[in-house]
């Protein structure tokens, strides 16, 4: 009797440490994330998002839907508190802002116990997300700005080459205005619901093209008031007031509108908007990387990223399955890459799914030149004043001396505060 | 143990009023004092506060952006004030006839007042859009040359003030059409009987038993007026090149895309001044007049 009570419990015993191992097993680790993509974007991520819980189950990815407008504001605040999600979506550019306060993770060591191997991601915007030599984010894409042209209105013209320089790309836009009648340039200039940041990204762009960055080297100086600046400056004036090919105060979204609806030859714009003229009947185009028109590549891009917040105490588990969670949308690429954003893993490029995507591959090279934002918190307020100040000074028709001195002084008060 | 009814209704006062104190103190009372605190500090919400005494607010009178925002605040006030206090009064003077379409009206002119801001600004953004908005297609389909509305500097402010009073004058005709309603009916016939017609009727009675709702109308338009901001945001974005950005928007974009929450809260609390001069000012005017 003794013996079968024994049995008894040691059976009973056996069973709910089982039944406890299974549970374990069962259920799945869950991770909150926030992202911050809405409208045409969002719908592919949450697909993808989908498809990675569906893919395995010992994550399951949870978000709460917050509305998004003021994303910055409600993750700093998250991020204060030490309240953020296990995962966050966060544009490259604003990792200078957070990185120095200690409220991200560094991922180095994390990416090797996870097994990602970094060597498969393109190097600049990798490369890109690391301050003071250390990863603080893994990038999902890149958007750089690119260049879209109407072959019909092309054809039209009699243009048979895609401009290369700055002179073919002014005589280009001159022959659209006057055999075709439509816009040459539609890049815009004015700030309406945004503000001009094309030429901004343009602007910057070309004087990278120059070999020469926006700030000097520790950022604490406007490094565009030299020649490059000048000839940069004068391009962007030019095609506005010297050779009229983009018409004054065009607005966003009547530069991407224009080119939409076929009444403007060319079209300077980030690479999200492909999807939307793919979507659009009857809209022949092609999208290639920005041209080299001071000699050399080179395209602004912003650049979304992964990146983990520090928590109060750190989960090992919980970031081991974020990483997991980052290692598999960063390989799945090709299915991001619908939005049009660029994948930065060649393992998302080198897929047939991704070469099957209409338009992509023509400008799929243009996050090799791709180059980093001025690492410092100031960057978001500097590159919202140059592109007023850029605004302001092609509006007047300002000389590119008295354009840039005064963008160099408004610049270095704000970088010296 | 039985209380003193003055204690009940001292208690009873206390109690129904706690929800809305409470919320009132954490929403209002603690932001208030804890901006002006903050203004004397150097914070990004990440860092360490750091005490810089009277600096932002040196800072911010040779901050070329918030003295520019500054002055487009107060051109906006000083045009938008009189124009929507006046049309608001010229709708109440309609909405009050006791006919069908005196009805009609008043909601139709308070209806925009019910909109959010953001499909306000969305709305005017879209009809005062440069190619495709249907201002534009207005002036050329009578032969007129289209305007930048909201991308030329020199017309970009009315646009917005246009905006503006549709969206909000029926507010103040709400307040002025209840102080007409308060005004006895034997005055106006009194008047009749003696002769007295429509303008002289508005000039001699209307107008000047409207003073206490005039100035309170005042007084609240001057308030909303300073703190213009959602619908230059979104028409505009503060654009063309900074040449609409007021105050309020200066301080938004500092405080929560910059994070310096320092300064950010300095300029608050110089607005706040402004703002609280300007109806100190008024509310002193009116033992004046009355005399």
């Amino acid at each position: 009797m003794k013996r079968m009570t024994g049995l008894a419990i040691a059976l009973l015993l056996l069973v709910s440490t089982v039944s406890v191992g299974a549970q374990n097993v069962q259920k799945p680790l869950e991770i909150t994330f926030w992202s911050l993509f809405t409208g045409g974007d969002g719908e592919f991520f949450d697909a993808m998002v989908k498809e990675f819980n569906a893919s395995q189950n010992e994550i399951v990815m949870k978000t709460d839907t917050v509305k998004f407008d003021n994303y910055y504001t409600k993750l700093t605040a998250a991020l204060a508190a030490r309240t953020a999600p296990d995962v966050v979506v966060m544009h490259q550019d604003r990792l200078s802002t957070f990185v120095p306060s200690g409220v991200l993770l560094p991922l180095d060591a994390y990416a090797q116990r996870a097994g990602i191997d970094l060597s498969t991601f393109e190097q600049a915007p990798l490369n890109n997300c690391k301050i003071d030599n250390k990863l603080y984010a893994i990038p999902l894409d890149v958007h750089p700005i690119i260049m879209y042209c109407n072959l019909d209105l092309f054809a039209k013209a009699g243009i048979t080459k895609l401009p290369e320089t700055l002179s073919e790309l002014f005589t280009a836009a001159e022959t659209i205005q006057k055999k075709t009648g439509a816009e040459g340039i539609a890049a815009d200039n004015t700030t309406a619901t945004y503000k001009a940041y094309t030429l901004t990204r343009m602007f910057l762009s070309m004087l990278m093209e120059q070999g020469v960055s926006v700030f000097n080297a520790d950022n604490t100086k406007a490094n565009f008031n030299n020649d490059a600046g000048v000839k940069a400056y004068q391009a962007l004036s030019d095609m506005v007031n010297k050779y009229k090919v983009t018409p004054k105060g065009l607005d966003y979204d009547s530069s991407v509108a224009d080119f939409r609806l076929g009444k403007a030859g060319i079209h300077f714009n980030g690479v999200w908007v492909t999807g939307l003229f793919e979507q659009q009947p009857g809209l022949n185009f092609i999208a290639v990387k920005f041209p080299a028109l001071f000699g050399t590549n080179a395209a602004w891009a912003g650049s979304h990223t992964f990146a983990i917040p520090a928590q109060k105490s750190i989960d090992e588990k919980k970031v081991m399955g974020a990483m997991k969670f980052i290692d598999w949308m960063t390989n799945h690429g090709y299915l991001w890459a619908k939005a049009g954003h660029v994948p930065t893993r060649k393992t998302a490029v080198d897929t047939k799914e991704f070469k099957s995507l209409p338009h992509r591959a023509d400008y799929a090279d243009a996050a090799k030149y791709v180059f980093p934002t001025p690492p410092t918190s100031k960057w978001p307020q500097c590159y919202d004043t140059i592109s007023d100040s850029l605004e302001e000074s092609i509006a007047l028709n300002r000389d590119a001396k008295t354009a840039l001195t005064r963008m160099e002084q408004t610049i270095n008060e704000i970088l010296k505060k | 143990m039985l209380l003193h009814g003055a204690d009940h209704k001292k208690r009873d006062i206390l109690f129904f009023s706690l929800p809305y104190l409470t919320v009132y103190v954490a929403f209002m009372v603690f932001p208030v004092v804890y901006g002006f605190y903050l203004s004397f500090f150097d914070w990004n919400i990440l860092s360490t506060k750091v005490f810089v005494g009277l600096k932002n607010y040196v800072e911010a009178f040779s901050d070329p952006e918030f003295l520019s925002s500054f002055f487009h605040t107060i051109q906006f006030v000083v045009i938008s004030t009189p124009l929507i206090i006046v049309v608001g009064f010229i709708m109440a003077l309609i909405a009050v006839r006791p006919t069908k379409t005196g009805r009609i009206s008043e909601t139709v002119f308070f209806l925009p007042y019910m909109l959010s801001t953001s499909v306000v600004g969305t709305l005017w953004a879209w009809i005062f859009q440069k190619n495709y908005g249907l201002a534009n297609q207005l002036l050329k389909s009578v032969g007129l040359s289209p305007l930048g509305w909201l991308t030329d500097p020199s017309i970009a402010m009315t646009s917005i003030i246009i905006a503006t009073l549709w969206w909000t004058a029926g507010f103040n005709m709400i307040l002025f059409s209840a102080g007409m309603k308060q005004i006895p009916e034997e005055i106006y016939d009194a008047a009749k009987i003696d002769g007295a017609g429509s303008f002289t009727t508005l000039t001699k009675i209307t107008i000047p038993l409207l003073r206490d709702t005039s100035l309170l109308v005042l007084v609240l338009q001057i308030i909303a007026s300073f703190k213009v901001f959602g619908q230059v945001y979104v028409m505009t974005g503060g654009g063309p090149y900074g040449t609409t950005r007021v105050l309020v928007q200066y301080v938004y974009k500092t405080g929560f895309s910059y994070f310096r929450l320092g300064y950010a809260s300095a300029m608050s609390i110089l607005l706040f001044m402004v703002i609280l001069l300007v109806s100190v000012i008024q509310f002193l005017r009116k033992p004046d007049e009355t005399q």
